[in-house]
């Protein structure tokens, strides 16, 4: 037997060093913070000692370093409070497997469309109470993007900012082609398109994939639709509104644009100087504004198609994420945090975002900030999907049919939205069935 | 020394003790995740919804049956895409490098250089192998398009596109993957001892009827395996389309065309919480590569 144990002993030690190695580089979040501060959990909230949060987004881009500063600058007012912020890439899925694991952290940045799918998925808690407490309400928000905060009757996240469709344009050849100023219109946006489209320039570059979809959205709601009914159990739009939106779609990419582009083509050929206009996010600003390109090109709010008008935007929010056991000390660091962060949302503003709250956005150091400020009014306009949980997985089938509109796999717009809105309608069904009408514990 | 007395019957101990490392390992990344997929696939499950689990028997697998449901059109036709990427890639993967392998394997000159440069695309990420496509492939200033254009031939939207853009996932998987099959079959045309070909060329044979009788022959049970391995790489078929199409181009009746059945089970399973649905997708796939696993051997074995 001891010679077993003799061959045995080092293989498992050896074995063992192996796996907690692995284990440590495949969760390298996992190792959270000892209960350095977990006698304090009885005492008074004044006697926490110093605080210690931990704070995710998906900010990896260049818009991560423009957070990074705003922590260090909470970190440096605030002595008893050390927040530590990691970015990272495929963000849910992170989110999930920390659920899974108990190692989430105590703030964390969800999209709004994402809040209600992540809060019926036992990643967020409901913070009702604290909002109350940190003095923060709707009322500074524009009601659609307050609302998607707002799962089963509780709230569970604070808007950041708005990052809306902008429209991008190449005001050398605007002025070439004798105008001076970005369309509002339906009428002006042709009347550009068409000045500006001769040779190899084209007046409006639109792909068929990412953002189509975000676009007919838009489209959609300007010519009076919407994406679902209003308790997200039906998609709506393969309504007269909806066809009307994609044929004018089509109707642009034949006169205006390059056929078939790809993902991120129209992007590549505004930045070579040959198109008039695109349409966007807000954060491909400084990639195609500015020094980002050696022509005069300038961000705006989009033009105004349809009789009514919408723009889409995202939205990112601060949660706070669920834990088997709460921390008052750290809940209480948490808030102070989160409305410190929106309070400063200006610095936000500055990684090209739009911030959510009015109060800043009216702020004179906000509005010296461009284009961010003239884009700003137009996230009045801003539309958010219901907030029901997995409503995300819905728009599946509505970006396949517009992207094979606009891919010309299809002619038959009309059937294209009726084979996706009963596509939609099937998973609908399906995640109602699997979520039910309210998470587990509010 | 290494025979321990167990109820009187020697068994040795020091084979399993090499084989351990392995075998915790397999256990515990294989499997485990086998026999625990296996089994949430009979079930709804949501890893983060403990409360949600609910038995289902067969029903995951039934869904998947059901022409014309949302989860039949994207599942087979991610399986469609999938075997459609097989069929176009894994000859080439086998011809290519058993070309390029016979003439490496040849007295001439730069031939060592010749097998770093067609082994060198192999040690590249997938990520890094899909970036350099697809900036090639790319409709703005994309290397192929410019220099078709410049000859005077259509340019085509490469990646947006059907067939082109499978074509440019097939191309893009070649370059990247060819350079490991050719070693393989270097290593084993190195292996076929010298003095057949040098008795077959006494009795007249030309190079061509070496070849087939020689060399084919001797190669087989590396081909067999080349053409195993490929095809269960192909299947896995992932990193690619993420990077270069993103699935696209999109098809009006649902799924996108080029969007392989790996990133439908992830989307199954981790964008949307459905892991049991996407357990019986996995079953089903690992069943499919059976059985052409098992075709395979058939094949090559009755020609014995």
């Amino acid at each position: 037997m001891k010679r077993i144990t003799r061959l045995l002993l080092p293989a498992i030690l050896v074995m063992g060093l192996l796996l907690s190695a692995c284990g440590t580089a495949a969760t390298p979040e996992a190792p959270a913070q000892p209960a350095a501060e977990q006698p304090a959990v009885e005492q008074p909230a004044d006697s926490c000692g110093v605080v210690e949060l931990q704070y995710w987004n998906p900010f990896t881009g260049p818009d991560g370093p423009f957070m990074g500063e705003m922590v260090n600058a909470f970190n440096a007012e605030h002595p008893d409070i050390v927040v530590t912020m990691v970015s990272q890439g495929e963000y849910y899925t992170q989110l999930s497997t920390a659920a899974a694991a108990d190692t989430l952290p105590d703030v964390a940045i969800v999209h709004a469309d994402q809040v209600s799918t992540q809060a019926f998925r036992n990643v967020l808690r409901p913070i009702d109470d604290l909002v109350t407490e940190m003095g923060i309400s709707g009322d500074d928000y524009p009601a659609g993007v307050w609302a998607a905060g707002e799962v089963a009757g509780h709230r569970y996240s604070i808007p950041l900012d708005i990052h809306p469709m902008t429209a991008f344009y190449n005001a050398d050849l605007f002025t070439a082609a004798g105008f001076t100023d970005a369309p509002k219109t339906g009428e002006e946006f042709e009347a550009v398109a068409a000045a500006i489209t001769s040779g190899d320039n084209k007046g409006f570059d639109i792909t068929g994939g990412f953002p189509v979809q975000q676009i007919f959205q838009m489209m959609l709601q300007q010519f009076g639709g919407s994406e679902f009914n209003a308790d997200g159990t039906e998609a709506t739009w393969n309504s007269e509104a909806g066809v009307q939106a994609l044929q004018w779609m089509k109707d642009v990419q034949s006169k205006y644009s390059e056929p078939n582009l790809e993902v991120d083509a129209e992007l590549n050929a505004f930045k070579t100087g040959t198109v008039g206009m695109v349409w966007n996010g807000i954060w491909q600003t400084t990639n195609v504004t500015g020094d980002g390109v050696e022509f005069d090109g300038r961000a705006t709010a989009v033009p105004q198609i349809g009789p009514k008008m919408a723009v889409w935007a995202g939205s990112h929010q601060f949660t706070m994420p669920a834990h088997k056991t709460v921390d008052p000390c750290k809940d209480q660091a948490a808030a102070i945090f989160i409305k410190y962060m929106i309070e400063n949302s200006v610095t936000w503003a500055k990684a090209g975002q739009i911030p959510a709250s009015i109060s800043v956005r009216a702020s004179s150091e906000f509005k010296a900030i461009e284009p961010q400020a003239s884009i700003a009014p137009s996230v009045e306009f801003a539309f958010f999907p219901p907030s029901v949980p997995g409503i995300t997985d819905a728009f599946g089938p509505l970006g396949e049919a517009v992207g094979a509109v606009m891919n010309g796999t299809t002619d038959d717009i009309k059937a294209a939205l009726d084979d996706a809105a009963t596509r939609a309608n099937e998973i609908l069904a399906q995640n109602k069935a699997t979520y039910g009408d309210a998470p587990k514990a509010p | 020394m290494t025979i321990v007395s167990l109820r009187k019957r020697k068994i040795p101990i020091t084979p399993y003790l090499f084989i351990l490392p392995h075998l915790i390992f397999f256990a515990v990344f294989i499997g485990y995740p086998f026999f625990s997929g296996l089994y949430i696939s009979f079930f709804q499950y949501d890893y983060l919804r403990p409360e949600a689990t609910l038995f289902v028997g067969l029903q995951n697998y039934i869904d998947l049956f059901k022409t014309g449901s949302v989860k039949f059109i994207e599942f087979w036709n991610s399986i469609k895409v999938t075997l459609t990427f097989v069929i176009y890639s894994v000859p080439f993967l086998v011809i290519i490098p058993l070309g390029l392998a016979i003439l490496l394997n040849t007295k001439i000159a730069g031939t060592k250089f010749f097998r770093a440069v067609y082994f060198a695309p192999w040690v590249l990420s997938c990520a890094v192998i899909s970036l350099i496509w697809w900036w090639i492939f790319q409709s703005q200033g994309g290397l192929l398009n410019y220099y078709l254009k410049l000859i005077g031939f259509d340019t085509p939207r490469w990646l947006s596109t059907m067939p082109y853009a499978m074509i440019s996932i097939v191309v893009a998987t070649i370059w990247w993957t060819m350079g490991y099959n050719m070693v393989i079959f270097l290593a084993a045309l190195q292996d076929i001892p010298n003095d057949l070909y040098e008795a077959a060329e006494i009795d007249g044979a030309n190079s061509w009827q070496r070849f087939v009788n020689i060399t084919i022959p001797m190669l087989q049970p590396v081909l067999i395996f080349i053409i195993i391995i490929t095809i269960i790489a192909s299947f896995n078929l992932l990193g690619q389309p993420l990077m270069m199409t993103r699935g696209a181009p999109a098809q009006p009746t649902g799924g996108g065309a080029t969007e392989p059945v790996m990133l439908r089970i992830f989307n199954e399973g981790f964008v949307r919480p459905f892991q049991g649905s996407a357990a019986a997708m996995s079953v089903i796939v690992a069943i499919i590569m059976m059985v052409f696993s098992f075709t395979n051997f058939r094949i090559f074995r009755q020609r014995d």
